[in-house]
């Protein structure tokens, strides 16, 4: 409250957020750690090829890729965002080729292989959309009044949700909408147009999870069949229920097998989570991890979370909560200093970006939202979600740094 | 809030996306208080429930001591089991499947490519999953990997052991499915050869070691065995004891005899091993949250050197088939002794031949002593005697035994148009007399003058027909007719035969042993005591020990002294006096008050299929210590069959006596 005003206005960079991301940073850092080295098979390896290891250099690269991105002004950047718009586009269709995208052996066609680095393009793309949505509707609010401007905000959103979604990456996709649509909000699109957009998805959503939570097979969307059953996990049904009529005891008993184990991810996370109590087994003392219970495939990098929230308890949970807070209000404050709508609407597309991610991430881990493979930012092992936080980060500052150029 | 204030006043779109971001943060709060605070306890729960596996670990079981407190009937010895420690064994079993893995894709691409070259065309992909090994597939790979890596290691064990040992794959594989945590055992007892052979090789490697288990030894074999009883396997849960385990190891039950009467003191308090197992069931490391806590030894009131010497008596005068019981008590305070039964059982329950245990004829598994009801015969008398005296019998009036007319040399005596034979000859008898060669008409006669309420009265008092309390679950409880009983539809002959210990009464020798010892005493009867006392088995764990306290007096028979000194010197006479029947007992040194008996035994058409054959006695005659009892199935008679066993018993007793009598002196 009592903040000195010259102070405030000779700092050149926001700090309270770089603490707050240094605080990130460093917890990501130690639970990567804690999370990978935990496995003896993977801890007798050499330091270099270590997860933890890695994860620091992705930092490193990361806060180097901040940094040069605040050094362009942002105007400067967003003049060049549509290049990036469509240069991701061409990589998200790239990776749908069997070719060029691989699969990781997980089934979704979501990273392109480069040897040194396993390149995942949707999460640069939702950066490229972020800024062009910025640019786009950036333009007086009066031309956001005509209906073509509307639709082709639409369409700058649309387009990459639907390549993500065919790799299939739901939960990717699905941070796009949130922070589009609050992008439109923020630059002033007519609330008519807002509540019909809201309307519609709200509709098809329904419809989609009417189909398929109550529709016997044969009338359902055609869907992969691990999404549809995370669903179906997450809204409680039994699979036995979808099963055709003339369906086996052998065939329902495979059901059932099914979905235990399909379940058993978010029971694995649940009991990490809960079993941390209020202060947590201390770090490297969780055993959900250690002993495999949580699959080793994702306790460093989806469900980092619940290893944190084992090892530290509510208290970790909430310093990890306090923290994005942090990043997330000084985001929208940085928003609110903006010398123009170009930069306000950038700050805001990353704060709502970044809390979608977030959101998602540990509702997950807490089975208030449904297993989306949605990484948590700054905290998930990971190169591209990473190097993608980072930026992200470094728009805000930029916009910081530039509030008052002139 | 600072950041609040900060975002310009106007700016409504902003205020709103702070507000969701705010109310998007504080649901995730809540819901991971809900989860982490709240019902935090649950989830440890399901964590506890996924990754621990409890094992019950039985306690070390309490020993069973004679009276000294220092021979051991019962104990606990270590046997060493091989095992397999599957943990240890696990990165073996990954880097055989990897190898198996290696050539199973080596040959399902060389399948695809035959089949590619064969249709001049890549596969599809619905063709190329035919050609693909399935998930079953697979597992089966890894289990052969498992099982071939836990072969070769029995193997080479067995190679060092110098015994062949192979690996029961079905077995091992159940094994693997259910009770992973726990080792898998591949040879039991091993013999002390085997275990220096196998230190010296494999200590600490290979993922096969040793593991200990306590099993129950007898080291003085079928001493006392009925006495002491037998365990039978049950590892489930006793009484108050955690009720869940995984795991259970081996654990025993006492089922008859001292082993089941005081199952619960001998058998302590199972404790718990708690094992960190990992996703796959692999132990990971193990505490001991509670440990168990050792049972407690029960010191007998058995004599082992009186058991020893009465067993071997027995088998020596009439083989160890014979069917028999001998029970050794103290008179003064009603302390078991010895006893006996034979035949024998191995109290190593198992190690008894099954059909031996089933043979319906010598019914190994009866203990004798307490468990089966017998005619006494003569050998009740005393108690016919006991209570004509205290209604008015003169001793010194005679009664005249009449010849028997088909048994030349021989009494008999009619009752009504029945004639009962009798085995002493024609001629004057008087108490002492009639005792001495046991004459059934002059006991047949007086118990009528006497009256069957009189005599019943007296016997109620002995608790004849009455279970004596016994701890071993091994009892029964004889038979005495009512009062009620001998007032209707009672007839002279059933007296008669009341009065010759036949018919209507049943005594078990551990009765007779009570009763004789209350003559002896001068009429207290006693409760009989099996067990002195229940100790720890660690003197220096504090705990205190339980004792049961000796000559708790359960009747008075309240006769007069004189009547006993009649009793008494009659009794000697039978031992002592060359006539006397029990004569083959007679002892050098000391004077013994006996009385022997041949019961006839029925068949449903009252023809005699069998003699039971007693001898009952007391001694010293001057101040009686021991009743000595025995009873001998089918036996030719009371004097010639039991009453030499008798004579080596007492002759052990004298000895025992001599060899303790120092060690008192010192004590003093």
């Amino acid at each position: 409250m009592i903040s000195d005003p010259l102070n405030e206005r000779e700092s050149k960079i926001d700090r309270l957020q770089l603490a707050a991301l240094a605080g990130l940073l460093f917890i990501g850092a130690a639970f990567v750690f804690s999370a990978t080295m935990s496995n003896p098979a993977a801890a007798d390896k050499a330091w270099y090829v270590q997860s933890w290891f890695h994860q620091l250099i992705w930092y490193a690269l990361g806060i180097g890729a901040g940094g040069l991105v605040c050094l362009v002004d942002y105007h400067t950047l967003a003049r060049w965002s549509f290049v990036a718009y469509w240069l991701t586009v061409v990589f998200l269709v790239a990776v749908l080729v069997p070719h060029i995208g691989t699969t990781h052996g997980w089934g979704a066609r979501r990273w392109i292989d480069l040897k040194f680095f396993q390149f995942q393009p949707s999460e640069f793309a939702k950066l490229a959309f972020v800024l062009a949505a910025a640019n786009f509707l950036s333009r007086p609010p009066d031309e956001l009044r005509f209906p073509e401007n509307f639709w082709k905000a639409i369409g700058l959103m649309l387009l990459p949700f639907a390549l993500i979604l065919k790799e299939p990456d739901l939960g990717s996709a699905l941070v796009l909408l949130p922070t589009g649509l609050v992008m439109m909000f923020v630059a002033g699109t007519p609330k008519k147009y807002l509540l019909q957009l809201l309307g519609a998805v709200g509709l098809v959503a329904a419809l989609f999870l009417g189909d398929m939570m109550f529709l016997p097979g044969r009338w359902q969307i055609p869907m992969e069949s691990y999404q549809r059953d995370r669903l179906l996990v997450f809204f409680g049904r039994n699979y036995t229920d979808f099963a055709p009529p003339q369906a086996t005891p052998a065939e329902l008993q495979r059901l059932r097998e099914q979905q235990i184990s399909d379940e058993y991810n978010i029971r694995q996370a649940l009991i990490s989570v809960g079993s941390g109590g209020l202060t947590g087994k201390g770090w490297r003392q969780g055993t959900q991890h250690a002993l495999g219970y949580l699959p080793r495939a994702v306790a460093h990098n989806d469900f980092i979370f619940s290893v944190i929230a084992e090892e530290e308890g509510f208290v970790g949970s909430v310093i990890v909560l306090a923290l994005y807070g942090v990043v997330l209000f000084t985001g929208l404050r940085i928003a609110g200093s903006a010398r123009d709508r170009l930069g306000k609407l950038v700050a805001v597309g990353v704060v709502t970006l970044i809390f979608s991610h977030v959101f998602i991430n540990i509702g997950m881990n807490i089975r208030i939202m449904p297993v989306t493979g949605v990484p948590l930012p700054l905290l998930s092992y990971g190169g591209s979600s990473v190097l993608g936080s980072l930026i992200a980060a470094g728009l805000m500052q930029n916009v910081y740094i530039h509030r008052r150029g002139y | 809030m600072l950041i609040f204030d900060e975002l310009k006043k106007n700016d409504l779109q902003l205020r709103t996306v702070a507000m969701v971001l705010a109310g998007g943060l504080f649901i995730l709060l809540v819901g991971l208080w809900w989860v982490q605070v709240v019902s935090s306890r649950e989830y440890q729960n399901h964590l506890e429930t996924q990754s621990y596996r409890s094992i019950r670990l039985p306690a070390v079981r309490g020993k069973i001591l004679d009276r000294t407190g220092v021979n051991v009937l019962a104990e606990n010895r270590p046997r060493y089991n091989l095992s397999l420690y599957l943990d240890d064994l696990r990165p073996q079993f990954d880097d055989a499947f990897t190898e198996l893995k290696k050539s199973a894709l080596a040959a399902q691409k060389q399948r695809i490519a035959a089949q590619e070259k064969k249709l001049r065309r890549p596969l599809t992909k619905a063709e190329l999953k035919q050609f693909r090994l399935t998930t079953e597939e697979w597992e089966q790979l890894r289990t052969q990997a498992r099982v071939g890596e836990a072969a070769s290691v029995v193997a080479e064990v067995g190679r060092w052991l110098g015994q062949p040992l192979t690996l029961d794959a079905a077995k091992f594989n159940r094994h693997y499915a259910t009770e992973l945590a726990m080792p898998y055992p591949i040879l039991p007892n091993l013999t002390p050869e085997q275990i220096a052979r196998f230190e010296e090789h494999f200590a600490g490697g290979l993922g096969a070691d040793l593991e200990p288990q306590s099993v129950r030894v007898y080291p003085f074999g079928d001493t006392a065995a009925h006495l002491l009883g037998y365990l039978q396997k049950d590892d489930s849960s006793a009484e108050g004891e955690e009720s869940f385990f995984n795991y259970r190891l081996p654990d025993y039950r006492g089922k008859v005899g001292i082993e089941g009467g005081f199952d619960t003191e001998l058998r302590g308090h199972a404790g718990e091993e708690s094992v960190l197992v990992n996703n796959l069931g692999y132990r990971e490391t193990n505490n001991v949250p509670d440990l168990p806590e050792a049972g407690h030894n029960v010191v007998l009131t058995l004599d082992l050197n009186i058991q020893r010497a009465a067993e071997e008596s027995l088998a020596r005068h009439q083989g160890s088939d014979v069917k028999g019981a001998i029970v050794v008590m103290d008179v003064r305070n009603g302390d078991v002794l010895a006893m006996v039964s034979s035949p024998a059982i191995n109290p190593d329950y198992v190690s008894n031949n099954p059909a031996y245990l089933a043979d319906p004829e010598l019914r190994p598994q009866i203990n004798r002593a307490t468990q089966e009801n017998y005619a006494p015969g003569s050998i009740f008398k005393v108690v016919v005697g006991l209570a004509a005296l205290e209604n008015g019998l003169d001793p010194e009036q005679t009664y005249e035994v009449q010849s028997d007319p088909t048994r030349p040399g021989r009494g008999c005596i009619y009752i009504g148009k029945r004639k009962i034979d009798d085995t002493a000859p024609p001629g004057e008898y008087n108490f002492k007399l009639a005792l001495e060669r046991s004459s059934n008409a002059y006991f047949i006669t007086n118990g009528l003058h006497t009256g069957i309420e009189n005599i019943v009265r007296l016997a109620e008092k002995f608790h004849f027909g009455e279970k004596l309390g016994l701890p071993t679950r091994q009892e029964t409880r004889g038979n005495l007719p009512s009062l009620a009983r001998v007032q209707s539809d009672w007839h002279d002959g059933d007296t008669a035969n009341f009065c010759i210990g036949q018919g209507a009464i049943v005594v078990t020798p551990l009765q007779m042993a009570v009763a004789y010892a209350a003559i002896a005493n001068g009429g207290s009867v006693l409760v009989p005591r099996l067990v002195e006392r229940i100790e720890p088995q660690d003197p220096a764990s504090g705990e205190s020990a339980t004792n049961f306290p000796a000559g708790v007096i359960r009747d008075q028979l309240g006769v007069r002294p004189r009547s006993l000194k009649i009793l008494h010197d009659a009794m000697l006479a039978e031992t002592e006096e060359p006539e006397g029947t029990g004569h083959p007992a007679a002892v050098a040194g000391l004077r013994i008050c006996g009385k022997t008996g041949t019961a006839q035994v029925m068949n449903e058409r009252n023809e005699v299929i069998d003699h039971t054959t007693w001898f009952a006695s007391f001694a010293p005659y001057e101040h009686p210590r021991y009743a000595v009892v025995v009873m001998v199935q089918g036996g030719s008679s009371g004097g010639g069959t039991c009453a030499p066993i008798a004579h080596d018993i007492y002759e052990a007793i004298l000895k025992n006596e001599k060899s303790e009598a120092p060690k008192v002196l010192a004590e003093n």
